[in-house]
């Protein structure tokens, strides 16, 4: 799984085929119903529309060389009468576009959002998140344009050319097919061009994928940046991905636009020809005013066609989307729950590990051969260098990977065999890398348990010793903080993170570095309220400082990913090994004091 | 109008090219006339003046008028966009750096979603705007005017009856322009939210699988979802008043010529030729007329992203540049001077005042909260002091240039952040030119080239965003890297140590020691074998300073550092050393 970086194009994994306008479809169809009455109306509507020019005709053609003002003032009323159906059609029309254009958008971006959630870690892990902001936001919205107006348009406008069409044929049967010569030649041009079309597009979604990653992680990073005044040299990176936007657009919109002069270029040439035939027709099978109405029509012919090369256009360039969306949506999730998998009921909390290997990726090895145990209430503390699979280990725990081989058990059962949520939802997990989402502090904590009453909340959070600093705040418990936290202090959010994991109220609780950047004396105070708090839950603990973990049940030491001793504080002290020298580097330096 | 002024600002410099794509927009009006024009004067010539030998040049004249009219067309759409591009690039390039200029404390008030929203979304509804609106208006402005002013050369009575609907137009086309702003506003205040939820969620995503709260996103995300679409009715509503109103005023024109000319006819005062040829140029008065009502609104729009965009690219820092630049040796030399500081809500610091010279280090200790964090922050001015001064280098802070006196300090923040790039481009971010060797060096004097050289990919790893992929440990080491590399004057620890375990630790500290020569080291830590070698050792507490000096006289003052250190070492057992 090679990972992603905001330079590198995104590789295509299904291409975009005939399937996903079936798929797009789909979508489409609940506003069936609505379509269908939409087009009924646009159809009067282009009726109305078509009367113009035959009101016309009558008008030169009989009523004025009559001097028949009666006449002239009757068609001049069905006129206006047509122009207010036009009218009221068209604003039916807008409300039924947008409303099906943007719920069918909306629906969109609902599945792809809520497929996002089924996703492991590592679609996360494997790319820039701007690549993937990109897809549910502006890729799905440049499909607006094809939805609102392309769709209904396409409908009416094939609809608008059958009618003309008819009034064609109506005039003179002969004219009419050869105002058609030039529709094999324009299918030509389409075909001839749609390659470099498509190849465009793509390109140019990429790029846009690509600087939007670009400009999230510099958003992003920017602390570190300024830090290290990199901004001049950002300012160039940022150029040349900008750069590349822009010279792909632009290569895009040359090809784009060929379509109009090749439409509009065929369409004088056929009239130039009907021009020719029907002025030798004249007085031979076609009358002055009917060639004048003809002529009209064949000028109206092509604007539909025009509009259907549009909408033709507009799919080329959403096809660019439309296969990165529905990419995403095919994307597997790594793990998901088996088809066969049980409720995990209410447990315990016994944990075991049985010779469990894993790797992040295939080619590596990140723990071997772990195995444990853990009984209800126990708690299991990991300690070991960094690098060595600490994290990993608990990770596992709620499976956010899956193992290579071995099995993980939970009160007898195998974690794989029961539900993702049922799992999770009775583990209290406080990551290594604490997150704050954008809202009150309040909520932040309310996330571990979402039903849990103000009450319950503040009492997690003075149970973590959080609750003094927050009550300090001025708006407390409802101070509004940023993404990640910013106005907090980075123990602080490790706090509040604290509290969000025991709220939950596990019966596994896992601490991942819970304390590394609190202070000894609010530490202390922390585990004091919390030996009551850890009762009757199994709980891990991983910390690097020794005295948070002696009292644990049992300690874990693990380097390499492996587990290379086991066992009480006292014993492993006894043991004389590798726990005992690092508890023994970490006071060695204080030896000369 | 202000917007289009800013606009205008940028569009400036292409003004030549852009005068002379109007231009050829002219052009390709009066060849719109051409074809209605001769289609008139085929009928009136040949068909009723039954002249035959007119045919053939005037067809010629019409495919010749068309084919010249495309060509130019695609050239001045490929113009248009063109300039579109390099004003938006223009634009984005300017937003960019406006977001490298930017202070802290804009970041901390401002969501990545909404940041977002704007260099994307509303670029997009500027670049629509000056690649199509603006042609589009004076295409249709030209082909209006053209239009009316061969009708009046035809014929003036008939020209001035038609036009009299055209203030009724006008009337409905202002009140459709005044209500539908504010719903553009609202479309792209909720796109921002949109972004935002997507944002969160996507870099939350552990924590949401960690609590299994996939359902509860997808609620939060639907809201903001489903606004999103009311928002965009809210605005098609206003559409559909009055759009049709002036599609259908439009269609009166027609009424009026049909009417009013054939009663002309019928007086003899017109012929029935120009009747004609005044029906064959009706569309280019409906046309305009109802791309208006659509222009409109893309105006609209335009002016509701403008606004935002023009917004953050007048948002000032609030950390003004200074202009020393001179390097000098004597910049390791820091003094902090009855320093305040209030991030706007109570005071962060107060009082902070000691000195530390080359080669020393000066260590930070306190309670969560206590402004360990904020007070190297000010170093950096990444904030600036409320009341007090900074002096580096004999100078106020204020007085440096902010890339001197950056570059001269390499820090490793606490929130490590690492790019997803190589993790050679990571430890190289702040010297971008440095060769891999002395990448590897500073990898080395952090303890991190041992695993990094054991990777698969070794330093060509890519780590994911903000550096998933490598342990608590490993990020921190690497981040580490990342500031020796520079080779700082000033080198600021912010708790970097703290995921790593305590033989690594050592192992760090003792490389430190050895490179320290010339340079000040500030290290905040909660351990205290982290801080016992400092020179000075100070005791933070709310903000105060209520304990200073080396670890031996600090445990002598039996105050809050000897508690910490009777926490974290008192109950140690001295016999287990026996044997080591
Ligand atoms: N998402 C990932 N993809 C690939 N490799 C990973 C990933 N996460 C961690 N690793 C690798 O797995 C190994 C174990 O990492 P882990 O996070 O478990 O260490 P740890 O013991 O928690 O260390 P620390 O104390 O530094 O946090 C490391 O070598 C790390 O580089
Ligand atoms: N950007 C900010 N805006 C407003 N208040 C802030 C901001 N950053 C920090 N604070 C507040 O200022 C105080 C000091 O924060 P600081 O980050 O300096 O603490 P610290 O001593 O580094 O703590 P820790 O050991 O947890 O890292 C805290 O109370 C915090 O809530
Ligand atoms: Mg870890
Ligand atoms: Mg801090």
């Amino acid at each position: 799984m090679a990972r992603n970086k905001f330079n590198v194009d995104e590789e295509l994994e299904t291409p975009f085929s005939i399937a996903h306008l079936k798929r797009l479809l789909v979508y489409v169809k609940p506003y069936k119903t609505k379509i269908m009455i939409t087009v009924l109306i646009m159809l009067a509507a282009s009726g109305a529309n078509l009367i113009g020019p035959y009101l016309i005709k009558q008008a030169i053609d009989k009523e004025i060389p009559g001097k028949n003002i009666e006449g002239l003032a009757a068609l001049s009323g069905i006129y206006l009468v047509a122009l207010t159906v036009t009218g009221i059609c068209m604003k039916f029309r807008i409300r039924m576009m947008s409303q099906i254009g943007h719920s069918v958008i909306k629906n969109i971006r609902r599945d792809l959002f809520t497929h996002l959630q089924k996703l492991s870690f590592s679609f996360f892990d494997s790319r820039p998140h701007g690549k993937i902001l990109v897809r549910v936001v502006n890729y799905v919205n440049s499909l607006s344009d094809l939805l609102s107006n392309g769709l209904i348009n396409l409908i009416t406008d094939l609809f608008s050319l059958l009618v003309i069409i008819g009034f064609m044929f109506s005039i003179n049967a002969k004219l009419t097919l050869f105002a058609m010569a030039g529709f094999p030649i324009l299918a030509l041009i389409i075909f001839l061009i749609k390659n470099a079309q498509r190849k465009a597009w793509q390109n140019l979604s990429n790029k846009q994928s690509n600087l939007n990653a670009y400009i999230h992680e510099s958003i992003n990073g920017i602390k570190v940046t300024q830090a290290f005044v990199r901004e001049e040299e950002n300012k160039k990176i940022f150029h040349g991905v900008s750069n590349g936007y822009k010279t792909s657009w632009l290569k895009a919109v040359r090809v784009h636009f060929l379509l109009w002069p090749a439409i509009e270029n065929i369409s004088v040439l056929t009239v130039t020809l009907i021009y020719v035939l029907g002025v030798g027709m004249i007085g031979n099978g076609i009358t002055v005013g009917a060639l004048v109405a003809f002529v009209g029509y064949i000028w109206m012919f092509w604007t539909p066609l025009a509009n259907i090369g549009n909408f033709y256009n507009a799919i080329i360039n959403a096809s660019a989307y439309l296969e990165r969306i529905f990419e995403m949506m095919d994307e597997k999730p790594e793990i998901s729950d088996r088809p066969n998998a049980k409720e995990l009921p209410i447990i315990k909390g016994k944990v075991e590990f049985d010779n469990v290997v894993f790797g992040y990726e295939t080619t590596t090895r990140n723990l071997n051969q772990i195995s444990f145990k853990a009984n209800p209430g126990e708690s299991i503390a990991i300690v070991g260098p960094t690098g060595a699979g600490k994290t990993t280990i608990v990770s596992l725990l709620s499976r956010f990977y899956d193992i290579g081989s071995g099995e993980i058990r939970i009160d007898d059962m195998n974690i794989e065999t029961v539900t993702i949520s049922s799992l999770r939802k009775q583990m209290g997990v406080m990551l290594q890398d604490p997150f704050i989402f954008s809202g009150t502090i309040i909520d932040n904590i309310r996330y571990g348990r979402l039903d849990a009453s103000d009450e319950e909340v503040i009492a997690a959070a003075k149970a973590v010793q959080a609750h003094p600093f927050i009550s300090q705040l001025k708006q407390g418990y409802y101070t509004e903080v940023n993404e990640r936290g910013s106005v907090l202090s980075n123990g602080q959010r490790q706090l509040i993170s604290f509290a969000r994991a025991l709220l939950a109220d596990p019966k596994i609780l896992i601490l991942d570095e819970a304390t590394s950047s609190i202070d000894t004396e609010t530490e202390l105070a922390l585990q004091k309220g919390l030996e009551t708090l850890l009762a009757g839950r199994t709980s891990f603990i991983i910390a690097h400082r020794l005295s948070t973990i002696q009292n644990a049940s049992k300690i874990l030491y693990i380097d390499k990913g492996m587990i290379l001793e086991e066992g009480t504080h006292d014993e492993l002290i006894r043991l004389r090994g590798l726990y005992w020298k690092l508890y023994s580097s970490y006071y060695s330096s204080l030896r000369a004091i | 109008m202000q917007s289009l002024r800013w606009a205008w600002g940028y569009i400036r410099k292409y003004k030549m090219r852009m005068f002379f794509g109007l231009a050829l927009v002219l052009l390709v009006s009066t060849l719109n006339m051409a074809n209605p024009y001769l289609a008139g004067r085929i009928v009136d010539d040949v068909i009723y003046g039954n002249n035959r030998s007119l045919l053939w040049p005037m067809l010629g004249l019409m495919v010749g008028c068309t084919v010249i009219r495309t060509i130019v067309r695609y050239g001045y759409q490929l113009m248009f966009e063109n300039i579109s591009q390099n004003v938006i690039f223009k634009m984005r390039e300017n937003l960019f750096e406006r977001l490298m200029g930017l202070d802290f404390s804009f970041y901390d008030r401002t969501k990545t979603g909404d940041i977002m929203a704007r260099m994307t979304g509303d670029m997009e509804a500027i670049r629509h705007f000056t690649a199509w609106t603006i042609y589009m208006i004076v295409e249709n402005v030209t082909i209006f005017i053209f239009a009316v002013t061969f009708m009046f050369s035809i014929h003036v009575p008939l020209t001035l009856a038609i036009l009299v609907v055209t203030p009724i137009i006008g009337f409905f086309a202002f009140r459709l322009s005044n209500d539908v702003k504010p719903t553009f506003t609202e479309i792209r205040n909720q796109f921002a939210k949109l972004n935002s939820v997507v944002q969160e969620n996507i870099s939350g995503n552990r924590v949401v699988k960690a609590f299994a709260k996939e359902n509860y996103e997808i609620e939060k995300f639907s809201n903001e979802n489903e606004t999103f679409r009311a928002r965009n009715l809210q605005s098609a509503r206003i559409w559909e008043k009055y759009l049709p109103v002036l599609d259908s005023l439009a269609g009166v024109l027609t009424v009026v010529m049909i009417l009013t000319g054939g009663i002309m006819v019928i007086n003899g005062s017109l012929t029935i030729g120009e009747l004609v040829m005044f029906n064959s140029l009706i569309w280019a008065l409906n046309n305009p007329i109802r791309s208006a009502g659509w222009l409109i609104n893309d105006v609209q729009r335009f002016i509701a992203s403008a606004e935002k965009v023009e917004e953050l690219l007048l948002t000032k820092s609030q950390i003004i540049n200074g202009n020393h630049q001179n390097v000098q040796e004597k910049q390791a030399d820091i003094e902090f001077d009855h320093v305040y500081f209030s991030y706007g809500n109570g005071p962060a610091l107060e009082d902070i005042s000691f000195t530390a010279k080359p080669g020393q280090t000066i260590a930070i200790i306190g309670p969560t909260g206590s402004g360990k964090s904020t007070l190297v922050h000010l170093l950096n001015r990444f904030y600036d002091v409320t009341e007090g001064a900074i002096y580096v280098g004999g100078r106020n802070v204020k007085e440096w240039h902010l890339h001197q006196l950056r570059s001269s300090m390499g820090m490793v923040m606490q929130d490590i952040f690492l790019f997803s790039d190589t993790i050679e481009g990571n430890i190289a971010y702040g010297s971008p030119n440095a060769s891999i060797e002395a990448v590897q060096i500073a990898a080395g004097q952090a303890e991190a080239h041992e695993f990094i050289a054991s990777l698969p990919d070794g330093y060509d790893t890519i780590v994911g965003e903000r550096g998933v992929g490598l342990s608590g440990g490993q990020k921190q080491r690497i981040a580490l890297a990342r500031a020796l590399l520079k080779n700082p004057k000033v080198l600021i620890l912010d708790d970097t140590t703290s995921s790593v375990d305590m033989e690594t630790e050592e192992r760090i500290q003792k490389t430190l020691n050895s490179i320290q020569e010339g340079k000040t080291c500030f290290i905040i830590a909660h351990r205290i074998s982290s801080v016992k070698e400092a020179d000075l050792i100070l005791v933070l507490n709310n903000g105060r300073i209520i304990e200073r000096g080396t670890h031996d006289q600090l445990l002598m003052q039996r105050g809050y550092y000897y508690n910490v250190f009777q926490n974290q070492y008192g109950n140690f057992d001295i016999h287990l050393m026996a044997g080591m």
